[in-house]
Order: structure tokens, then sequence, then C-alpha cells
């Protein structure tokens, strides 16, 4: 049914050759886990750029606009005050605050989008099936689910790109 | 990563039809400064002006360039090796550059007050130690020989080490960078204050070299995007590829950055204390020189900012291309803000012909001055224990 | 990506991904040791004496301070703008050094980040209590309240408000992102139960997915973008409350990168105090080589010369200006009451950077730990120079007055160091003083079994 086969590696060479060894023969890696990020791991995997970026230039294009209003609004019509004969609308005295309200907005708000996207959290239990993926062992993951062959198959598959300890799991993951 | 086919480099010649360009371009420049002169009868302080601002900017990509090999050599970086030829023969450019200031010099009484030693109030008395044609002319003197030394020296040593690899040149190569650094921290500065500040010689401001070197810097890199745009198309640097480019885009943007950031915080400071000794030098460019005044924002940082920001931009060559010649020509509106209403006015001052036609003279001549050093060294040093670094790198 | 082998290695010893793991963490791990105990009770005994002075001041007003009417900014105001500037050097090592691609800040980032955030919250104090009355702090935020008036967004102090509170979480929130991964790490390797289920809540179920560790690099590249021009801003708008007076000695158009590459100073001077002593103490030294102590050696003497060429700079332009009172203040400066400082202070920041031109004193340990202690003390007294001899001496003779501070400012102070230094104890146990992951990333690139020929005149790493 569900069944997750897995095996890991110990160096990112020998993880990467695997993993285009297994998209030859076409077949679909649920994860891959490592320690650290593994250079060219993305592209090999052909993940899409991360949308990330663009969750930052929003948040930080609606933090300018909305601080250097809110600026404008507090001295034009909130309470105009003459502070040195400096104008109401005083353009360069907004700057410094706008910059950093724009900066503060950006960065959290890809933080947020990270941690949601990845579902990561506070209490976010993940599903760890190899302890060592935070250390030194380099893990891939197949889902029978995802492709057509059966839990042998993608047993062997694995074993024959070298992994380590090839076990699987039953079950709904 | 799939290895692109590098085609074969083309070795540089400095070609017939290529000094033919050059040479119609000189003539272009030829024909403003006559019209302006003959034709449009220019006064006199406009004309100086031109020669001036030209001369500085000639100057200023060469010794921008040469800062930016330099500081990469200091910080031990190896990706810009396979375009560090073309900073090292745009520094060769800069012993060449005296040869323009020598022929503003007779235009120096319309530039700067100061040199009107009858008529001067007690404020420009009180710089006469500093601001006196004699000494001004051995700073001057100094400052081209500390920069022609380095220039030409830091390229001797790289071009043995072409010869002979040994670790000793590029020893010496950092040792030399480092002195070279220091003098130029100081000289650059002390050029700003007498080529440029004193223009308005009441006025000052202790950001004013910062802010002239950021602007020099700038263009400087614009103008290595360009040409190393142009080398990688005629497949003169084949090993040149879209991270030498991104990380190029990531200087101009960056510093693009930091020069609006310097032109802020001196206008802030300025404009917020209204100290009239202080702000008479914004007020004269806000109330005669607007539109410029700000368009000189837009170019040199809204356009850069928004332009380059996304990582696609800095890695083609289009866009990458565009941009360096709009913020190039910004950083040449810069200058002529920073000069035309001290030394020329509002009522005379203006963009016309001769402003417009007279830097193709002076491209032409660098771009000459250029090639012919180019010409004569190995397209990159390929003897460099960077070398395989540079050409085999990948940008995040 | 090719490493050129010229290149020094940034890991020594034979290490692999495992040693780096239990290297790292054998801190975490293992029961703290009496100097451990000694350093955080000494650490906790200053910040509380500190704290009790805060509430005497709250209590009996600023009037328990030397500040008076000609000189209202002492030692406060000193203390916020130096604590200030060295937290600028985690965000340099961790944004800056990033986008510049510089393998070596993998083994200092993470601490020097740490340093940061502890360094920002020291500094914080003294604005909110230079203000006197505590309990009315929250008049500088800018809410609708029943007497609708605003805040005054054309005062620098403000822009202050904004530059630090962003500056802090945004510190935070690139240190913890960071942290994530390697907090996960720690709980993969951690026996306890209620400990992993620490370290796991910690982690936020970190499982080092691909798809996770994609878009980490892309935050982590973006917040570098971000912190960049942060960083520098913040300091320029501390900077920003002296230069935009028309006091002379504040008004000048050099202070905000002249702040900014002092802050970077006296940061990496801090990064080092620290590291040269961490790194013994952890037994750390195969990470944090003396190569690294010499390249952040460079960074100094880059930031120190751009100071000095500062200093010379406002100098020649007080003559310059012909402004009588611009040249009077740095006379003053040089040869007034308060001279001493000014001596202190150039010699300090100007002259004792510029021995590491020689290559043998940037990868001198001892002369390097001592040098830093020396930076600190000149960039003290040079927010010290800037703001007590500005105002003790300018436009009005008649209203020239001396600053002393009083024991309480003193107390404060200490309790800063106090409060940083606790916040750091307890760091080094609870979280990984290095980056693991980085570290690990760059292994394969930059250990010294993978770059081959050893680097010539390389001292013992045992210093």
């Amino acid at each position: 049914m569900g069944a997750i086969v897995y095996g890991h590696f110990t160096d990112e060479p020998d993880l990467l050759k695997a993993v285009k060894e297994l998209q030859n023969k076409g077949i679909r890696i649920a994860d891959v886990r490592t320690p650290f990020p593994v250079h060219g791991l993305d592209k090999a995997l052909k993940y899409r750029r991360s949308h990330l970026p663009k969750v930052a230039f929003i948040a930080g294009v609606a933090g300018a606009v909305l601080m250097f209003y809110f600026q404008y609004w507090v001295f034009t019509e909130g309470w105009p005050l003459n502070f040195g004969g400096k104008p109401y609308f005083s353009v360069l005295s907004f700057i410094p605050g706008t910059f950093e309200i724009t900066i503060l907005f950006a960065a959290f708000a890809m933080g947020i989008a990270f941690l949601v996207r990845s579902n990561l959290g506070p209490g976010s239990i993940p599903d760890i099936l190899d302890e060592n993926v935070t250390d030194d062992h380099f893990q891939i993951i197949l889902s029978e689910k995802e492709n057509r062959l059966s839990e042998t198959e993608l047993s062997e598959a694995l074993s024959a790109t070298g992994a380590l300890d090839v076990k699987h799991v039953n079950g709904e993951k | 990563m799939e290895k692109k086919e590098i085609p074969d480099a083309v070795p540089f010649r400095f070609e017939k039809k290529l000094k033919l360009w050059l040479a119609i371009a000189a003539g272009v420049g030829v024909i403003a400064l006559l019209w302006a002169v003959f034709i449009e009868q220019a006064p006199a302080s406009r004309i100086w002006a031109n020669l001036w601002m030209n001369a500085l900017m000639f100057l200023f990509l060469g010794l921008g360039a040469l800062f930016f090999w330099t500081v990469n050599t200091l910080g031990e970086s190896s990706w810009q090796i396979n375009i560090q030829r073309i900073m090292e023969s745009m520094g060769i450019t800069i012993p060449f550059a005296v040869i323009f200031f020598i022929v503003a010099f007779p235009g120096m009484r319309n530039l700067f007050e100061w040199t009107h030693t009858g008529q001067l109030d007690r404020l420009l008395q009180e710089k006469t130690p500093y601001l006196n044609i004699p000494f001004w002319m051995f700073r001057l003197a100094i400052y081209f020989a500390l920069w022609s030394f380095f220039a030409v020296y830091l390229r001797k040593i790289s071009v043995k080490n072409d010869f002979e690899p040994h670790e000793k040149y590029l020893a010496r190569l950092r040792s030399t960078s480092g002195w070279f650094m220091v003098i130029f921290a100081i000289t650059s500065f002390m050029a700003a204050w007498d080529w440029l500040m004193s223009i308005d010689a009441h006025w000052f401001s202790t950001l004013y070299g910062w802010y002239i070197f950021s602007g020099m810097f700038v263009a400087a890199v614009a103008v290595i995007i360009l040409i190393t745009i142009a080398f990688k198309k005629f497949n003169i640097l084949p090993n040149v590829n879209e991270e030498h480019l991104h990380d190029l885009g990531k200087y101009l943007f960056g510093f693009s950055i930091f020069w609006a950031y310097l032109w802020l915080s001196q206008y802030l400071l300025i404009w917020y204390s209204n100290i009239p000794e202080e702000t008479v030098y914004y007020v004269e460019r806000i109330e005669h020189f607007n539109s410029l005044f700000y368009l000189n924002l837009i170019v040199n940082f809204t356009v850069p900012f928004f332009a380059l920001m996304t990582r696609n931009s800095k890695r083609q060559t289009t866009i990458l291309a565009v941009v360096a010649l709009i913020v190039l020509l910004g950083h040449y509106l810069d200058l002529w803000l920073a000069i035309m209403p001290g030394a020329v006015g509002h009522e005379a001052a203006k963009i016309g012909f001769l402003e417009i036609g007279l830097p193709f003279f002076y491209l032409a001549a660098f771009l000459a001055i250029f090639f012919i050093s180019f010409e004569k060294a190995k397209p990159v040093p390929e003897n460099h224990p960077y070398f395989i670094e540079s050409s085999e790198y990948e940008n995040i | 990506m090719h490493v050129s082998p010229v290149r020094e290695p940034l890991i020594n010893g034979e290490k692999s991904y495992k040693d780096i793991t239990n290297d790292v963490m054998a801190p975490i791990r293992a029961k703290p040791g009496k100097l451990w105990f000694v350093g955080l009770g000494i650490s906790m005994l200053v910040m509380l004496v500190g704290f009790a002075m805060i509430g005497y001041t709250v209590w009996f007003g600023i009037g328990t301070w030397g500040v008076n009417r000609t000189i209202g900014w002492g030692w406060g105001i000193t203390n916020f703008v130096w604590w200030v500037g060295i937290g600028h050097a985690g965000t340099f090592i961790s944004a800056i050094l990033l986008l510049f691609r510089q393998k070596w800040r993998t083994s200092i980032n993470r601490a020097a980040e740490a340093m940061t955030i502890f360094a920002v919250m020291c500094a914080g104090l003294f604005p909110l209590i230079h203000m006197g009355r505590l309990p009315l702090g929250f008049f500088i935020l800018p809410y609708p309240n029943t007497r609708e008036l605003w805040v005054n967004f054309n005062s620098p102090l403000l822009w202050d408000v904004f530059a630090i509170t962003a500056y802090l979480l945004v510190s935070l929130l690139f240190w913890y992102m960071g942290l994530i991964p390697d907090l996960g790490t720690i709980r993969d390797r951690m026996k306890t139960l209620w400990k992993k289920k620490v370290y796991n809540f910690l982690s936020f179920g970190w499982k080092g997915s691909a798809r996770h560790w994609q878009r980490h690099e892309s935050m982590s590249l973006i917040l570098a973008g971000l912190a960049a021009p942060l960083v520098l801003s913040v300091h320029t708008i501390v900077s920003f409350d002296f230069a935009t007076s028309v006091i002379p000695g504040w008004h000048t158009t050099i202070f905000p990168p002249y702040f900014v590459s002092g802050a970077v100073f006296s940061g990496f001077a801090m990064v080092l105090t620290l590291m040269i002593v961490t790194r013994k103490v952890l037994n750390l030294q195969e990470y944090i080589t003396v190569g690294h102590v010499e390249s952040m050696n460079k960074v100094i003497i880059a930031t120190g010369s751009i100071v000095g060429i500062a200093y010379i700079t406002e100098l020649f332009m007080a003559w310059y200006s012909g402004v009588e009172y611009e040249r009077y203040a740095f006379l003053n400066r040089a040869m007034g009451p308060y001279a001493w400082a000014y001596w202190i202070m150039m010699t300090c920041n100007v002259i004792s950077p510029q021995l590491l031109w020689f290559k043998k004193l940037r990868r001198n340990l001892t002369f390097t730990f001592v040098l830093s202690i020396f930076i600190n003390i000149g960039m003290w007294f040079e927010r010290f120079v800037i703001v007590v001899t500005s105002l003790h001496r300018d436009y009005l003779p008649s209203s020239w007055s001396m600053y002393k501070p009083t024991w309480v400012e003193v107390a404060i102070y200490l309790g800063t160091f106090g409060l940083f230094f606790t916040l750091f104890f307890l760091f080094i146990r609870v979280f990984p003083v290095i980056a693991l992951a980085e570290v690990k990333s760059v292994l394969r690139s930059s250990a010294r079994k993978f770059i081959g020929k050893p680097v010539k005149n390389q001292p013992s790493e045992k210093q």
C-alpha cells in the first residue's frame, strides 16, 4: 500500500550519483534528507526555485507604503506640528523609519512563510526515520505510492545505487 | 552541472576597424568642442568646466578599476581573476589622464574662485594656506605620481607572473595593494576636496571624499561590466560566464545603494541642521537645477535598485549592459551637478551638444589606451593559483 | 566548486561530519565545570548590582547620574553607542560575509550573532533608562492616545526606536533561523527524553528535508541581503542622533559611514576577545583556526584605517571650514580638559591596529587578544570624546561645564557586562557555539585533509 523505502549514504558525491541513477531509472524520489544543504542537490531533484524572495519583496513594499503613509498622515493630518521650521511633509525625515519597517516586514514575513510552508513550528513533530540524518547520514526516501514499483523493487533499486542500510516501513506515511 | 562547451579564446587585436570607430568618436568630441566655442559661443566657464569634468571622469574610471582590483587582491578573492586584465588595463589609463588635466589648467581661474587672489573674501583668505595654486599643483602632481606608479607597477608584476609564475609575485601584489589602499584612501579624498569641493569654496562636507569615491567606483564597475560583456560576446574572454556577470551585477547593485546612502546622508544632515553656510550648496541645486538634481537620484539609485534586484537580471547580458550604461551616464550627471552650479552658474549651465558630444573624445582616448594595453598581455592571468577557482565557481 | 590548493584550510585535524557534531556538542553534553559556574556566578552578581542601580536611578531620578544642564548625555549614551557598535560585528559576519561568499565565517557566525543579540539588549537598556521616567517609556511608541499626540517622526531619537527594535528583532530572526537545523541535530543526539522534547520544540521539528534546506538557503540569502543594509542603517541612525544637531564635533556629514566602520571595528575586536578564549576553553581550535583570527584581523585593520582616515578628515575639515567653533572644538579635544581621553582614543584606535599590517602579529593570538581589548577601550573613549567633549564646550562659553560620572552610572555600565556575560555563559551551555550545518557544508572544500598540501609557515594550532 503505502510503504516507504529508505537508505543512506555517508558522503555527498555518493548521494548525488545515486539520485541521478534513480532518476535515470524513472523512479520518483519522495524526499532526501541531509545534515546540511548539499550543493547541486536541488538541481538534481529538479526543485523549482523557492518563492520566499517574492514574499519578502511584497511584504517589504507593503511595509514601506504603510510606514511612509503613516508618517505622512501623522504629520499632515494627525497633528501637524512645527519642528524647527521643517515642512509638515518632511520626506527626508520619513526615510529612516520607512526603511526600518520595510526590512522588518520583509524579514518576518519571509521567516513566517518559510515555517508555514515547511510545516515547521513550535510543537511540530517530525517523521524521523533515521536520527543520524542530522549528523552525518544522507538519506534517500522512496515511496511506493509515488512509484508504480513494489516495495522490493524499490529496495533493490536503492541498494543498487550503493545505499547503506536499506530499510522499509509499511503503512501510510 | 553540465559543462558547457567553452569556445576557444579569440586573441584580441586592436584592429583597423576598431581604431576607425574610435577615431570617429574622437571626431565627434572635437566637433562638439569647436561648435561650442565658435558657433554657440558658450561662455568660457562652461567650456572649461566641461573639459575639467571630462578629465575627471576619464581619471575616475581607471582609478576606480585599480581600486577594485587591489581590494579584491587584498581580500584574497578569486572570482575576479578572469576579468582582472580588464581592470589592469583600465588602470593603465591613469598616467595619461594627467594630460587632460593639464589641458584644463588654463581654465582654473574660471573654475575656482579661490584663484582670484586679489579679491578673496575673509573666508577664502583663511583657506589660502591650502587653496593656493602652487600647493594645489604640487598635490596634483603627487597624486598622479603615486597613482601612476601603482597602476604601472601592479600591472608589471601581474604580467611577470604570467611568464614565471611564482608566489613572490603574488606576495608582492598583495603587499603593494596594501600600500596602494592606504595611499589611495588619503589621496582620493584630498583630490575630491581639491578638484571638486573647492569649486564651491565657501562650502565643506566631511563626507564629500566618500561620496565622490562611491560614484567613481560605481562608474568604474559599470565600465568593467560593459567591457566584460563585449569581450565575452566576441569570445575574447570565453571563460567569463553568468557567475562573473552575476557578481559584477551585485557590485553595481550594492554600491549604487551605497552611493545613494551617502547622497542621502549628506543631504539629510545638511537639510536637517539647516546651517546656512552648508545649505547654500543644496539650495542652489534644488532651486535652479531641480529636475536634474532629482533625476540624479532616480538614474543612479532607483533604476539599478529595481532593475537589478532579482537574481536573473544580474545574470543576463542585456539587462546588465543596459543598466550599466544608464548608471554610467547617471554618474556623469552626478559629476555635472558637482561642477556646473558652482563653476558655471544656473544661467549658463546646460546639457547641450558640448556636454553630450565632448565625452566621446575622452571615451575614444580611454578605450584606445585600454585596448593598446590589453593587447600587450594575455587576456587572463592563467598562471594565477586562483584561476581555476575563478572559472569554476557557482553563485548561490 | 574548485578550491585552490594554496588556500589555508578552514578545518584542521582529520575531521569527519560526526567529529564536527561531537566536538561542537561537547560543551552542551558535558556537565558544566567549576570555571563555568564561577564565571556565571560573577556575571550574574555584577548584572544584579547593575539592575539594582537601574532601579535606584528610576526611583530617585536622573539626578543620581552626573549629567547636568549643559552636558545632558554622558556615560549613558556613550555606553549605548558602544554596545550597539559591538553588536554590528555579528550581523557583518553573518550577513555581509555570506554575501561575499567568505567560507571562513562558518565557524564564528553563530557565536557572533549571539553576541550581537546580547550586545543590542545591553545597548537598548540605555535609551530606556536615560529618559528617567521609565514607567512612561511607552510614550516613545507611536500609538493613538487620548491626547491625539503622536511621536516626532522628525527626530533621530525616534528613528532610533525603530532602528534598534528592527535590528534586535531581525538579528534574533536571522540567528534563530540558522539555529533551527543545528537544534535538530542536538535533539537527535540527546538521550534524555525531556531534553529531546525541549530541543524538538526549539528546533520546530526540523528533519533535514532537502526541500526545507532549499527554502532555508534561499531565506538565509535574502535575510543576509536584508540584514546587510539594516546593519548599515542602524548605526547610521545612531550617528544621526549626533549629526543632525548644530554642535561642532557632532554635526558633520561623515558620521554615518564613519560610525558604521567604527562599529564593525569594535565589534570584530569583541568577537576576537570572546573567540580567542572560547576556542581554547571549549577545545574548538581546529574549527576556529589561526587563519580565522587572521581574517578577522584583516577586517579590523581595514575598518580601523577607515576610522583613522575619518579622524584626519574631521581634523582637516575643521580647519578648512574656517568656522572658529569647529576649529575650537577639535583644538579642545586634543588639548583641553579631556585631552587624556582623546589621546587614549587616538593611540588605541589609530596607532595600535596599524600593527596588524605585519602578518606575524595578525597570526599571533596573544597579541590579537591584547589588541582587541585595547580597541574596545579605544572605541569606548571615542564615543566618550564625541559625546562629552562636544557638549562640554560649545558655542556659549558661559555654558561651559564639566562632566564626571557617578558611581551609579559606572555600576550600571558594569552591570551590562554582567548581563552580556550571563547570557553568553548560558548560550554556550545550551546552544551550539559553532554553526554545525554550515561548517559541515564546507568540510569537503576547505578541510585540511581535502585541500592537500599543508600551508607553509603554519604555526602550531595549539595556541
